[in-house]
């Protein structure tokens, strides 16, 4: 997938301009956040399961590499084999080297963001190995060459009448038709058939259990499960924060990861996997590969403020909730991961320079904050990445700002610290900016605030401030 | 007479000093003395928002050299108080001294409404409007100090004013500071909708207690919509209020 992080700003005009995602983005946010209030109703104490699972994400990351360390053994003994990535490259490099050592033609995929992440279709196409995305969503983006719009809901923003034409361009379909139903069968006929040959399968990990070795993925559709059950080869790629304790940790973080997710007390399908087939089994790969990535996450593990963004369980509730979200969509954001969450996380896997506009891109509202089961404070990230980039840290590769920005805060500081030249700037400022003013209200100005006279007035500036005012005031 | 420190944010001395006055007519009818400092300046929200920890910090320090020994301060603004409660503490993570003195001044914050209701139980301060109102929950105040409900019981207990719902009233307005200027697209599209639930609510007047959000709506609706106002609820309270109480 290629990196568009740079181009917000740009692709935010085009989404705005966008009638199909806007009239969407009217009615999806809210019909989730209700299925999300009524999911989350089913829990005796909401806050208490809350805050469960952010003590268990803070646990998990606490305990991050030995966690791991835990995981790996249990899941060696499960006869699983594991391989370690440090970087998206690895990662596919590994996937290719194992599809082309058993002659794999092509490769059905569960959905996984963590893939979109390393952009493995597009190295596996390059290679002559077909991917298929299986999962519905994913499939028609895939298709359409289009980065997810939601992280739950990928192509959750297409319209049926372009799924129909596109299912009739790739030769899906006989007969066009608008029925959602008979769509979904035209699709599922497809990749039934892919299912029927296929030999090797990629999913992404929800869950891992360090105490069973068990990895668990979660989904509606069966996709996942028939792309893990048929092939030969199953390739399970999960980004090492997956990680949690105990199985009972696994099944709570599965009961909110439901809940905040889709509303639902459990998904349709939950498949745990601890190893390939065993002898007496009669279903289940030959052969598990558990691909355990990097890609930057231990860079991020040791900055003690970073590390919170690991946390995240991708439940979405964050994009539901998000107003910056609710405008402008998914594709804004550039990348796989969107909405606040991937405000958070593309920052620290891309670098404060590439990202500036993500973490800035935000009034601080706290929406996300306030429903993240996880405890993640997204606001207080971005105002950590915010004060990072501005010292132009390299750690972070923060980009430095431009230096009237620089100089404005400089002279704000002093006067900020000196009352009276506090109010010198103000009675020196004011002509300035009263300079367009009418009957009291300034409707233009140049410069570097004329943002925000594109579409709202601003009251000129107090012939008297309160401060002058005060004087009068205080006799009374 | 009860005194309180009174802390004016520079949006409200700059641009809107009659919500400094009314706040002041509004104590001040109620028993208490409020007190203003004439050394204050700005919390130092803008250089936090915007990265600035080093000049946020001299902000902080100086704002806590005026207020730290105050035993009640009150403003206007939620998202100032917010400021002084959360953030100052975090701010001096490598000053001890500075810390334990944020620490101390952030529980004697208050914001106006929670003020009003939480610290000197007033719900009914006296005032009447004739008309329907609706209520903005403002980011900050309602997330940051889980303020909603003094000041929807200060609004019901207004002779003749009935509270309308506002449809997504908690939703952001779009303001954000510097997001309002820095993303005009989106935050242009924020404000919109928060309008447009404002001009179906039926409400003759929208209130709320942050001056920030009242920029950025009461912008908008001047431009585009004249007719109509925006006002905090300091403003909406102060008049016609029965004196002597
Ligand atoms: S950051 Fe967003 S997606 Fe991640 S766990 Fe929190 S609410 Fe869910």
């Amino acid at each position: 997938m290629e990196i568009q992080t740079e181009q917000f700003t740009a692709a935010v005009k085009r989404e705005l301009q966008n009638a199909r995602s806007r009239a969407f983005l009217k009615v999806m946010p809210p019909v989730l956040n209700m299925k999300r209030d009524i999911g989350l109703s089913t829990f005796p104490n909401i806050d208490a399961a809350q805050a469960y699972g952010a003590a268990i994400r803070q646990e998990a990351m606490a305990r991050l590499p030995e966690l791991l360390e835990e995981f790996e053994k249990n899941a060696l003994a499960n006869g699983a084999k594991v391989f370690w990535a440090r970087d998206a490259k690895e990662a596919n490099e590994t996937i290719l080297q194992l599809a082309k050592e058993r002659g794999v033609k092509y490769v059905t995929k569960g959905k996984s963001m963590v893939t979109e992440e390393m952009g493995l279709n597009e190295i596996l196409s390059k290679n002559g190995i077909e991917p298929w995305e299986t999962d519905l969503g994913e499939f028609i983006a895939q298709q359409l060459h289009r980065p997810p719009f939601h992280i739950v809901g990928p192509a959750i923003n297409v319209a049926v009448e372009e799924v129909c034409d596109l299912f009739m361009a790739k030769a899906n379909m006989k007969e066009p038709t608008l029925d959602p139903v008979q769509l979904g069968y035209a699709a599922r006929l497809f990749l039934r058939d892919k299912f029927h040959h296929v030999q090797m399968g990629i999913t992404g990990v929800n869950m891992a259990v360090a105490e069973t070795g068990t990895i668990i993925n979660v989904e509606n559709e069966g996709n996942i499960r028939l792309t893990k059950s048929s092939p030969k080869t199953q390739v399970s790629v999960m980004s090492l924060e997956k990680v949690v304790p105990t199985m009972k940790d696994a099944l709570h973080m599965i009961r909110l990861l439901s809940r905040n997710c889709t509303g639902q007390k459990l998904t349709a399908y939950v498949s745990m996997d601890s190893g390939p087939k065993k002898k007496d089994e009669i279903d289940g790969p030959a052969e598990l590969f558990i691909l355990i990535i990097d890609n930057g996450r231990t860079k991020i593990y040791q900055d003690l403020k970073a590390r919170d963004a690991l946390r995240c369980i991708r439940c979405a509730a964050c994009l539901n909730i998000c107003p910056v979200y609710g405008q402008i969509g998914g594709y804004a954001y550039g990348w796989a991961y969107s909405g606040p969450m991937g405000q958070v996380l593309n920052p620290l896997l891309l670098g404060l320079d590439r990202t500036q506009d993500l973490y800035r891109a935000t009034t601080l509202c706290g929406a996300c904050k306030s429903v993240c089961p996880v405890g993640i404070d997204h606001p207080s990230m971005f105002l950590y990445y915010r004060s990072k980039d501005v010292l132009g840290d390299p750690y972070w590769k923060g980009k430095k700002r431009p230096s009237s920005e620089k100089r404005f805060f400089k002279a704000w500081i002093s006067a900020v610290t000196r009352a009276w030249l506090w109010n010198l700037g103000i009675r020196m400022v004011r002509p300035l900016i009263n300079k367009d003013a009418h009957d009291g209200v300034i409707s233009k100005m140049k410069g570097p605030f004329q943002g925000w006279f594109r579409t709202r007035d601003l009251p000129a500036m107090a012939a008297k401030t309160f401060h002058d005012r005060w004087k009068e005031i205080k006799k009374i | 007479m009860k005194n309180v420190s009174l802390f004016i944010p520079c949006t409200v001395d700059l641009f809107l000093p009659h919500i400094g006055e009314a706040t002041v007519t509004l104590l001040r009818r109620l028993g208490i003395n409020p007190v203003y400092h004439e050394e204050q300046t700005c919390c130092g929200q803008p250089a936090i928002n915007a990265g600035y920890q080093k000049e946020a910090q001299k902000a902080a320090k100086h704002f806590i050299k005026v207020f730290g020994d105050d035993e009640q301060v009150v403003s206007p603004s939620g998202s100032c108080v917010c400021t002084v409660k959360y953030h100052y503490p975090e701010l001096f993570e490598n000053e001890p001294e500075w810390r334990r003195r944020a620490e101390e001044l952030a529980p004697r914050m208050f914001e106006l409404s929670q003020y009003l209701v939480d610290v000197l139980n007033v719900e009914d301060v006296g005032a009447s409007f004739a008309g329907k109102v609706t209520y903005h929950e403002s980011c900050h105040i309602l997330r940051g100090l889980g303020v909603s409900e003094q000041p929807k019981k200060l609004i019901k207990a207004v002779q003749g004013t009935q509270l309308v719902p506002l449809n997504a009233a908690e939703s952001c307005c779009g303001f954000g500071g510097e997001f309002a200027n820095n993303f005009p697209d989106i935050s242009e599209s924020m404000v919109k909708d928060k309008v447009e639930n404002y001009l179906s609510s039926g409400a003759d007047l929208l209130l709320l207690c942050e001056p920030g959000c009242l920029l950025n709506i009461g912008g908008f609706l001047s431009r585009n919509h004249p007719g109509k106002k925006a006002m905090h609820l300091a403003n909406f309270l102060a008049p016609n209020g029965r004196e002597g109480q």
